[in-house]
């Protein structure tokens, strides 16, 4: 089983560096170089890595700035020459970053990580890519809100909210606003999942604990965590089909 | 402080001791010069008493000065309790005279026998009491006068200490993420180019070591701070390859000027991190050095935009611009301008010392 990988760095001879510890690794394939974001952006539609190695600091856009552009997170491994304070932002469990030049015991101990999370997907029957580019559930976004950033798994999410054009996102004890309308954000959602009950919120169907008639024939549902949140009498209808299903 | 301490005991003992005794001397001298005519003994036992009963009142008066912590106190706090010992120190000691001048029988004449107490002590009071005030206004002014001049020592210490304690953090360091990100290149060029990632390490090492020297020399000449710039391009150039492009004009004359240690370098490293690093076609960067109107320029442009952002957060230019006031006062002075369209100028000016 090999993982499938793309080296994003905007200094050529850093991007040789890598190619070279990586061949350490017949796990690993790189499939492509990427100098910048755009770049990248690019090569992660055509190629869809498993893993990206991805150098925080390029010119024009950073590293974040790439992520949080992606609908689908892969596996990420950062690579920087900046200390870990300056990682700190990140509010990330799942994340993995080497420090420049690369130590290559650590570089094995990242690429072992990133190795026994695919197997788990794998075995899971996860990771099968659904149709028209909706998420799964194990699909992890990046969410960025000003200085902090989480890799948030879709079906850690509770719900979604509409502020206008853009949306919160309610995982954990975090609520972060995303770039993105709720009516964006249903269309790669998968709807086996997620459930839009009226015009300001999409729900996490996993996540409700409780269901209780509403006024006006609508429902109100309480999630774990405690929110409660209304569906409206004409997405009633819709939510009792699905649910009896 | 315990050495301070100590020498001040012993002046203070020192000059009571040698305050009493001429106070009593002078006595003597006044009584000779005026030619006072008194039984025998009279004289030499006056001025006995009034002198140790001075001397063992005063010190305690200190002793209790002292307790009270009246010293600690600012002097318009503290004047209140100097009023005061005052008062009682010298009613104390007119008190005590009087008994002892009874006791011994030693008074002037006989019409000082037949005065009430009270007429005595106000009488000893006002008179001797002359003394008692300017000594305890001595120790009250020496002390006043020696802590102000210990405080303005100790504010001038601290300010020279804070002005070093500055100039060492305005000093540039070398940004660790540039020594990691070269360290990273020249592995990659061990391989591909043994002979350019031998140089490099030299590179890397000159920096480096003037980098760290920089902690001992406030000024250096400018040749030498050229020989570090040229370093430090020559390792950029490796990172950015083709992105980045230099031009160095320098002035033959100004080799020789002095300048701080590593703020060219500062300057520079801010210009490739803002206009070269964050271009993907890379950019510009032109070093200039010359003379104008009594004064050395230097100027560093690079190719771009300026971000407003960068000149109120970027320590690296308040620090120099700190750093040049220290060393050079007000008329050395930085700027940083959009100069043309896509063009960026910081520029220092030195005036000849």
């Amino acid at each position: 089983m090999s993982i499938r990988a793309l080296l994003i760095d905007d200094e050529r001879l850093a991007r040789v560096e890598l190619r070279k510890l990586l061949m350490d690794f017949p796990s690993i394939e790189v499939v492509e170089e990427a100098a910048n974001v755009a770049e990248a952006l690019d090569k992660i539609d055509q190629l869809k890595p498993d893993l990206i190695f991805l150098d925080i600091q390029m010119p024009g856009k950073t590293g974040f700035d790439l992520l949080a552009e992606l609908d689908r997170s892969p596996q990420v491994i950062f690579t920087t020459a900046h200390h870990e304070y300056a990682l700190k932002a990140f509010e990330v469990n799942a994340l993995d970053y080497l420090m420049k030049p690369i130590d290559p015991v650590r570089l094995a101990d990242a690429i072992q990580k990133v190795q026994q999370l695919e197997a788990a997907r794998i075995g899971n029957g996860e990771g099968e890519i659904l149709p028209n580019g909706v998420l799964s559930e194990n699909d992890q976004v990046f969410v960025k809100d000003g200085d902090r950033c989480w890799f948030v798994k879709l079906n850690e999410i509770r719900f979604f909210e509409s502020v206008g054009n853009y949306a919160r996102v309610f995982f954990g004890a975090n609520k972060p606003m995303i770039l993105k309308s709720l009516n964006a954000l249903e269309d790669r959602l998968d709807p086996k999942l997620f459930f839009r009950t009226n015009r300001k919120y999409i729900v996490n169907l996993r996540m409700i604990e409780k269901i209780e008639p509403y006024f006006n024939g609508g429902l109100l549902l309480e999630l774990k965590g405690g929110d409660k949140i209304e569906v409206s009498r004409r997405q009633t209808l819709r939510f009792k089909e699905m649910m009896s299903l | 402080m315990i050495n301070l301490l100590q020498s001040r005991e012993r002046l203070y003992w020192l000059l009571q001791v040698s305050g009493w005794i001429l106070f009593g001397a002078l006595t003597v001298l006044f009584a000779n010069v005026f030619n006072v005519q008194l039984a025998p003994g009279v004289l030499e036992g006056r001025i006995l008493i009034f002198c140790l009963i001075g001397f063992l009142l005063t010190h305690l008066t200190r002793l209790a000065i002292k307790r009270l912590g009246l010293l600690q106190l600012p002097l318009e706090k503290a004047w209140p309790g100097i009023l005061i010992s005052v008062l009682v120190c010298n009613g104390l000691y007119a008190w005590f005279t009087i008994l002892t001048l009874e006791y011994f029988n030693l008074f002037l004449t006989p019409e000082a026998y037949s005065l009430s107490f009270f007429q005595k002590w106000l009488a000893i009071f006002l008179d001797n009491g002359l003394f008692i005030l300017s000594w305890l206004l001595l120790y009250f002014f020496f002390h006043y006068y020696y802590d102000n001049r210990q405080r303005q020592l100790n504010t001038l210490k601290l300010e020279s200490a804070v002005r070093e304690l500055e100039l060492k953090t305005l000093k540039s360091h070398i940004n660790p993420h540039f020594i990691f990100n070269s360290l990273n290149s020249i592995r990659a060029l061990v391989d591909l180019n043994p002979e350019r990632a031998r140089r490099a390490i030299t590179e890397l090492s000159n920096l480096l070591r003037s980098s760290m020297q920089t902690e001992k020399s406030q000024l250096v000449p400018l040749r030498q701070e050229m020989d570090i710039i040229r370093d430090y391009l020559a390792l950029e150039s490796i990172r950015f390859e083709s992105r980045l492009r230099v031009e160095l004009d320098i002035a033959e004359d100004t080799l020789d000027l002095p300048v701080p240690p590593m703020m060219l370098q500062t300057l520079v490293e801010n210009a490739i991190k803002h206009g070269i690093s964050t271009s993907m076609d890379g950019g510009w960067v032109r070093i200039y050095s010359f003379k104008r109107e009594g004064a050395h320029v230097l100027e560093v442009a690079n190719s771009g935009y300026l971000n407003s952002a960068v000149i109120t957060a970027g320590f690296g230019l308040s620090s120099t611009q700190n750093r040049l006031q220290i060393l050079f006062g007000t008329p050395a002075r930085l700027f940083i301008r959009q100069q043309e369209k896509d063009v960026v100028l910081c520029s220092v000016t030195i005036p000849f010392q």
